[in-house]
């Protein structure tokens, strides 16, 4: 009867789609089985000296552009073309990015040569990339490679003025460059937080300044590293580096001057402006109780 | 356990796969098992949180975990074993201004802590 057509062809269709289903939880089983595999294994290589296969090359290539242009999307340009902007952003541009990306004339520096991925040309991107994009890149960096993220150490106004000086570039020969980075003025370093700063700044600060290449701080992924003491519970600790009473105030002197504090510190000087030290400081103290606070259930 | 302390100890592990190529810093003289009894006796934990270790444990110092793995000592020193032993009998001596004091460890004290302190992964 059509009825029990119906409800035979209702159950060969659940029967189908709990097989389906199976296979694909299956396949994903399997699939993390053979990663878990190859990568305990070892066999993929690190080595900076063995290039990428070419779909691999074009594939983070493509991914990096799709992602920028998504990015900049609502990023607008100022205007661009005051030569004074463009003055400040060559001054920036031979202090921070020739090291890598090099100058008309200009090699890249040691650091750069023998880095995968290779730091472009920008006399190339300059010209292909519009003026959001090179602003997003060079503000928010480009994980997994060598660019930094140069928003916490260059005010917005340097920024756009490294991309006005970008899209002069192009037009240098190295004798123009030659002559014009003799003459320039330092680049500016950004005192203040990012307008776009939340309150969650202190964590991307702490990442910003590389504290966490040598202390394990809470709420900051990074390397398991000894270097330092582990970061935590930090606002019921009695002392800083030993000798100084823990309090916001000189954790604050601390994080700026570490040699002034304890004379033969391990801890380097990394030029932190007051502003940002507050916020670091801010952030270390809210991350446990003072030791007297009443306990709440863990 | 929490399910942070968990997923924390989880990812212990699997970094520590990578591990385990270096082995602890040997402390002649030292006995491990005497040195955790003796920082029980003096209350070391009176200032330091230490693994492994009964009774008061406290934040005044910096916590002791990992030691082993620790690059320096006090902020200044390198942590190994000849300099730690040194640092424990007299801490203001090595930094006058240090808040840790002398509490009058013998030589043998010092080293049974510090192959104490070394066991700690």
């Amino acid at each position: 009867m059509a009825r029990d057509d119906d409800a035979r062809r209702r159950e060969q269709g659940k029967f189908h789609a709990l097989l389906v289903a199976t296979g694909a939880i299956g396949l994903v089983i399997v699939g993390a089985l053979v990663g878990g595999v190859v990568l305990l294994s070892g066999t993929v290589s690190t080595a900076a000296t063995k290039q990428h296969f070419l779909l691999t090359h074009r594939l983070l290539d493509a991914g990096l552009h799709f992602s920028v242009r998504e990015s900049a999307d609502d990023i607008e340009a100022p205007p661009l073309d005051d030569p004074a902007l463009v003055g400040r952003g060559l001054a920036c541009y031979d202090q921070h990015c020739a090291q890598c990306h090099g100058a008309p004339g200009v090699a890249p520096g040691a650091a750069a040569l023998g880095m995968l991925p290779i730091p472009t040309s920008l006399a190339h991107s300059a010209r292909e990339w519009r003026a959001e994009w090179l602003y997003y890149v060079t503000r928010k960096g480009v994980r997994m490679t060598g660019m930094p993220a140069w928003e916490y150490r260059l005010s917005d106004t340097d920024l756009w003025a490294t991309v006005a000086f970008l899209k002069v570039l192009p037009t240098l020969s190295p004798a123009d460059y030659a002559a014009r980075s003799a003459g320039a003025t330092a680049c500016g370093q950004r005192e203040t937080l990012p307008s776009s700063a939340t309150e969650a700044v202190g964590p991307t600060l702490l990442r910003q300044y590389a504290c966490h290449s040598c202390h394990v701080i809470e709420g900051v992924v990074g390397p398991e590293t000894y270097a330092g003491p582990p970061l935590r519970d930090w606002a019921r600790r009695a002392y800083i580096a030993g000798v100084l009473p823990n309090t916001r105030e000189n954790l604050e002197r601390w994080i700026r001057d570490p040699q002034q504090v304890s004379p033969g510190t391990l801890m380097p000087d990394l030029d932190v402006p007051a502003e940002h030290a507050r916020a670091m400081a801010r952030y270390l103290f809210s991350h446990a109780p003072p030791v007297d606070a009443p306990k709440g259930p863990t | 356990m929490s399910r942070r302390r968990a997923f924390g100890a989880m990812a212990a592990s699997i970094a520590a796969v990578g591990c385990g190529a270096v082995d602890p810093p040997r402390v002649p003289g030292g006995n491990a098992e005497r040195g955790r009894a003796t920082i029980e006796r003096l209350e070391c934990g009176a200032c330091h949180v230490i693994p492994g270790v009964r009774g008061v444990r406290s934040h005044v110092g910096p916590p002791l975990d990992h030691f082993r793995q620790r690059a320096y000592l006090a902020g200044r020193f390198a942590n190994t074993p000849e300099v730690l032993v040194r640092w424990l009998v007299d801490p203001p001596r090595m930094k006058p201004d240090t808040a840790m004091p002398a509490v009058g460890l013998t030589e043998t004290e010092a080293r049974d802590i510090a192959a104490y302190l070394y066991g700690l992964e």
